[in-house]
């Protein structure tokens, strides 16, 4: 029940603050005008776009909520309650965008497959809250965390594919999946793609839980002896 | 409405017998007269003056003989090091239930550190600490979201401690209604003043009806009126059985407090 209040809240909290989320929701915009005019990169840049976008909203909305998160724990509120609320929000809003930004790719510019277009913005959207959320964790200031997530997205942009370096990046998924649906090819780069993601949303999910298990842990204290 | 009108109001807001009330506000309106003055003039305004003259009334009535409870929190030699240096050392304190405790000292001498050891945020060097299991803590400032509205807060504390929603809000808008305060259901929280926000902190703090409230300098941003009636509400809890940790710097405070820990000591 936590979890879900807290999902609700946070959703809640994110929508009251519209000129952020506006400049959310176009970041992953020019990116994509940018490169408007070669298909597969412009498709590729806006699903780096939505996984910059939906990490750095998630990293603000769990940095918001530090002073609120030890209080919530002494009240009864679990860890799992806090962090799972909280990723449920952002893994919608996430969502919520890739579904918009994915049909507006299909659609104007006519990917090979279609539907792994839209997988592919998905997957990005999925792995990019729980990024968001493990970096706020590891480092719980704003200006800190935004820089470590500049350095994801850039590398992630500038290495090259064929690298082992691009394969150990969050958005490598996104880039197999993507792959497949602009240039076609095996559906191996699919299952790839989706084990990849998998592995980085387990690795960035158990991260999150394990360092807010261990911030807000409490004390157990015995009860008093009369 | 008249200064009479008003003061009487605030009297019987703040718990007297209409007849009592009526009574202090003729008295209170013929002293003024004696001096051939209006009432404002020389009491101030109405609302702070009934406050401070219930507060006179209720220190100066004879203290009933309280009977404590069991023992809600016990400190014993507790001490913080931060790498090489002390903060405190060889601290202790027993509070029980209908006991208030304060902590003072010097700024940086650990009273807010000594606070969240007692909730449990921050573990001591040294020393044993027992703690009651349901405790309530009140901070000296954040502690909320900006974004979200009281009610909000008060449904997102209440699923924390298991409460349904409907339960949580009318907890909330009542603890709030003892604060002399009515939440606005479209009002955020960044939009409040610092004393409403601090009073929003205390409410949360109770919430969940904890055996121990840890306060942390609540009263930051309070107005007169708000003062007396924090100080009016911690005589409440303690009245009603539960034991108070209560961190402040101001020594009046403590005259109507059971025990009293100087940290700068």
């Amino acid at each position: 029940m936590t979890a879900l209040v807290v999902a609700s809240l946070s959703a809640r909290e994110v929508g009251r603050r519209r000129l952020a989320l506006a400049l959310m929701v176009s970041l992953p915009l020019w990116f994509y005008l940018v490169r408007h005019a070669q298909a597969g990169s412009s498709i590729r840049m806006l699903t780096l776009g939505i996984g910059w976008a939906i990490s750095t909203l998630t990293l603000f909305v769990v940095n918001a909520s530090r002073t609120v998160d030890p209080r919530l724990r002494l009240t009864g509120a679990s860890v799992l309650g806090i962090v799972g609320g909280r990723l449920l929000a952002m893994t919608g809003v996430g969502l919520a965008l890739a579904t918009g930004y994915g049909l507006l790719a299909v659609v104007d510019q006519k990917p090979l497959h279609p539907w792994s277009v839209m997988l592919m913005m998905v997957v990005t959207a999925i792995v990019a809250a729980p990024l968001g959320s493990l970096i706020g964790a590891v480092l719980p200031r704003e200006l800190e965390g935004a820089f470590a997530l500049f350095s994801f997205s850039a590398v992630q942009m500038l290495a090259d594919p064929g690298q082992l370096v691009a394969k150990l990046l969050p958005f490598w998924s996104s880039r197999e999946i993507g792959n497949y649906a602009i240039d076609g090819g095996s559906t191996d780069l699919i299952w790839r793609g989706l084990a990849h993601g998998a592995a980085v949303w387990v690795i960035c999910t158990a991260g999150t839980v394990g360092f807010f298990a261990w911030r807000l842990r409490l004390a157990r204290y015995p009860e008093p002896r009369p | 409405m008249s200064w009479p009108a008003v003061f009487e109001a605030e009297l019987l807001r703040l718990g007297l017998q209409p007849r009592r009330a009526r009574q202090l506000s003729t008295e209170t309106v013929q002293q003024a007269a004696e001096h051939a003055s209006a009432p404002a003039d020389i009491f101030g305004p109405a609302h702070l003056y009934a406050r401070h003259l219930v507060s006179e009334l209720t220190v100066t009535a004879p203290v009933p003989m309280r009977t404590t409870g069991p023992v809600l929190l016990r400190l014993t030699g507790v001490g913080k090091r931060y790498r090489r240096q002390n903060v405190f050392h060889d601290v202790s304190l027993t509070v029980r239930g209908g006991e208030v405790a304060a902590i003072v000292g010097a700024n940086g001498c650990g009273k807010s550190t000594l606070l969240r050891i007692c909730a449990g945020l921050t573990r001591p060097t040294s020393g044993t600490v027992e703690r009651t299991r349901r405790v309530g803590l009140v901070p000296q400032d954040g502690g909320t979201a900006g974004w979200l509205t009281a009610e909000e807060h008060f449904r997102l504390f209440g699923a924390a401690a298991g409460m349904a929603r409907p339960r949580a809000a009318s907890t909330g808008d009542h603890l709030a209604a003892r604060l002399a305060w009515r939440p606005r259901r479209d009002q955020r929280v960044q939009q409040l003043s610092g004393g409403t926000r601090q009073k929003l902190n205390l409410v949360l703090g109770e919430l969940h009806s904890p055996d121990l409230l840890l306060l942390d300098e609540p009263y930051q941003g309070f107005d007169q009126g708000a003062y007396l009636d924090f100080w009016q509400q911690v005589f409440a809890w303690r009245d009603a059985g539960r034991a108070i940790v209560v961190v402040t710097h101001l020594l009046h405070d403590l005259a109507n407090v059971d025990h009293v820990l100087d940290l700068s000591s």
